[in-house]
């Protein structure tokens, strides 16, 4: 196989042999995804599952000339959609990450918010967005939405991240002459920041389902949830899918980033990632 | 002028020393789910200043506990702790406390450990770093001092977790099992290093280890224990020189001695 033919053996040790393998590994796995696709699309014959080549071709067209129903770019809805998606991450985390501290960290806060919070977490973030679109508009509608998805595994993780402290390091702390103040400064806040990384990454991913599905509904002024349904509305199955790759291929991105982020600042902060 | 590694003082053991710490009839119970569990009871001890007193016992009869309410970081159920007069309720930088574990802060390099206490203490930068450094060069990790807490060994770290703890210049150090983590050479280093460590510091020390070998070895007096409730079944005083010998007669019979009766206290209710 191509893998072999690098040099010789494989060498679990040698970092260049690791990464071909992922990369011969991966390039299957996707090019078996795409046969299985193609086959779907020849047996099952019928327009709403285009061929890997239809789609492939909708999506160059997309980019080189734009959607010819809107004439928007495929920048413009890729930068549309994530910038609905940068904004509600950042509200989330501005909430989530101190509500998150304190939830931890005063048990009589926790206790009392706890049910409240049980109740509401379950809800699809994607069922408030009929609900806040209209509460918020169609600009600040969809990012509610990412908000929600956002907000729970976020303050879960630090609630998690807090409670789990470890005793020993808030009694040195103490011995060290620390405040109560201090401690929760100087101890645990940064100990929670591995737990917080986990939030933003389980976070990251779900926000990215969330701002899709809520721009299937703010039509006008949506990015490429808004596009996939606006071929769809037209009967254009190729651009549906290949906006459908795209939501994708950025899922990916942003996923992988968030996970890289999560790594380094984990070891960062001396402990382990997982 | 001479450069001041910690302040070099006179022999640190043989001579006559007041009472520092006052245990008065301490005691402690815990309750969990209706039921009572009698840890400490009616515990009473004078340690004098600058000693190294250790306590053995059998396992889980309470040492921890009671190194805890010394630090304040655990009320007590009856009695007090009193430090030069002083009654002990809440923890304080008076009293630094080295764990088995160590206890360190992951996400602080070396330094930064070492730091904390004077940080927390508003101490300037300048002087916070230059005291943190002679700490590391006390116990020998100067060259450290930017590293990753990841990065060193269990002996190393628990160096510098009783920097961290020295630092801060506290009248007493509750050490809690510091060498229990570290295997059995590394252990007999640091018993050393602590002794030449402690050779140039005035601190008071309260020593817990499972192992009677380490606390002849390095205490001035030690407290064997009962089972629960913990109280003194026996203190031992050793006035001999330093460093001492492990093979020596007088140890070997020492030892001996104390074990046996740390076996009975066992076997009492096994």
């Amino acid at each position: 196989m191509g893998c072999k033919a690098i040099g010789g053996r494989y060498d679990p040790g040698n970092r260049a042999h690791r990464l071909a393998r992922s990369a011969c590994v991966t390039t299957v796995s996707l090019a078996g995804l795409v046969l299985v696709w193609w086959f779907l699309s020849v047996a099952i014959d019928r327009q709403m599952l285009p061929s890997p080549p239809e789609v492939w071709d909708a999506l160059a067209d997309l980019f080189a000339n734009g959607d010819s129903m809107t004439g928007r770019s495929a920048w413009t809805y890729i930068g549309s959609s994530f910038s609905t998606f940068i904004k509600g991450f950042l509200l989330a985390f501005a909430v989530a990450f101190p509500l998150g501290l304190a939830l931890g960290y005063f048990n009589l806060l926790r206790e009392f918010a706890s049910p409240a919070f049980e109740v509401l977490r379950p809800i699809a973030p994607v069922a408030w967005a009929p609900v806040f679109v209209i509460l918020f508009g169609y600009q600040i509608g969809p990012m509610m939405v990412v908000f929600v998805g956002i907000f729970f595994p976020l303050m879960t993780s630090v609630i998690f991240g807090v409670r789990k402290i470890e005793p020993n390091w808030t009694d040195a702390a103490k011995t060290l002459g620390a405040s109560p103040l201090q401690i929760f400064c100087k101890v645990v806040v940064p100990a929670s920041i591995p737990y917080l990384m986990n939030g933003v990454k389980v976070g990251l991913g779900i926000g990215w389902m969330c701002i899709v599905s809520a721009e299937l509904y703010a039509s006008p002024v949506g990015g490429i949830g808004f596009y996939i349904s606006n071929q769809a509305s037209a009967g254009y199955w190729p651009g549906v899918f290949s906006g459908i790759f795209l939501v994708g291929v950025l899922g990916i991105a942003t996923v992988g980033a968030a996970d890289y982020l999560h790594r380094s600042l984990s070891k960062r902060m001396g402990v382990d990632a997982s | 002028m001479k450069r001041a590694a910690p302040v070099a003082k006179a022999p640190r053991f043989g001579e006559e020393r007041g009472v520092q710490i006052v245990i008065d009839g301490l005691g402690k119970t815990y309750r969990r789910e209706d039921r009572e569990t009698e840890v400490i009871e009616g515990f009473s001890l004078e340690i004098r200043r600058g000693e190294l007193i250790s306590f053995v016992g059998p396992s889980g009869c309470g040492k921890t506990t009671l190194l805890k309410l010394i630090a304040g970081l655990i009320p007590p159920s009856s009695g007090a702790v009193y430090i030069d007069g002083r009654l002990c309720a809440e923890p304080g930088a008076d009293r630094g406390m080295v764990f088995q574990d160590f206890a360190l802060f992951p996400w602080r390099s070396v330094r930064k450990n070492v730091e904390f206490g004077l940080e927390v203490a508003g101490v300037p930068r300048a002087d916070r770093r230059e005291r943190a450094e002679r700490y590391l060069r006390l116990v020998g990790l100067e060259k450290f001092a930017d590293s990753r807490v990841s990065e060193l060994s269990g002996g190393m770290k628990q160096r510098v977790a009783i920097a961290r703890a020295l630092v801060v210049g506290p009248d007493v150090i509750l050490m809690d099992e510091p060498f229990g983590a570290l295997d059995a050479q590394t252990r007999n280093i640091m018993q050393n290093q602590l002794t030449d460590i402690l050779a140039s510091t005035d601190q008071t020390i309260i020593f817990i280890t499972h192992s009677v070998d380490e606390a002849i070895f390095l205490s001035d007096r030690v407290v064997v224990q009962t089972k629960r409730p913990m109280r003194i079944k026996e203190i031992v005083e050793i006035p001999w020189e330093r460093p001492r010998d492990r093979s020596s007669m007088e140890f070997v019979e020492l030892r001996k001695r104390i074990l046996s009766e740390l076996e009975k206290e066992n076997v009492m209710d096994v």
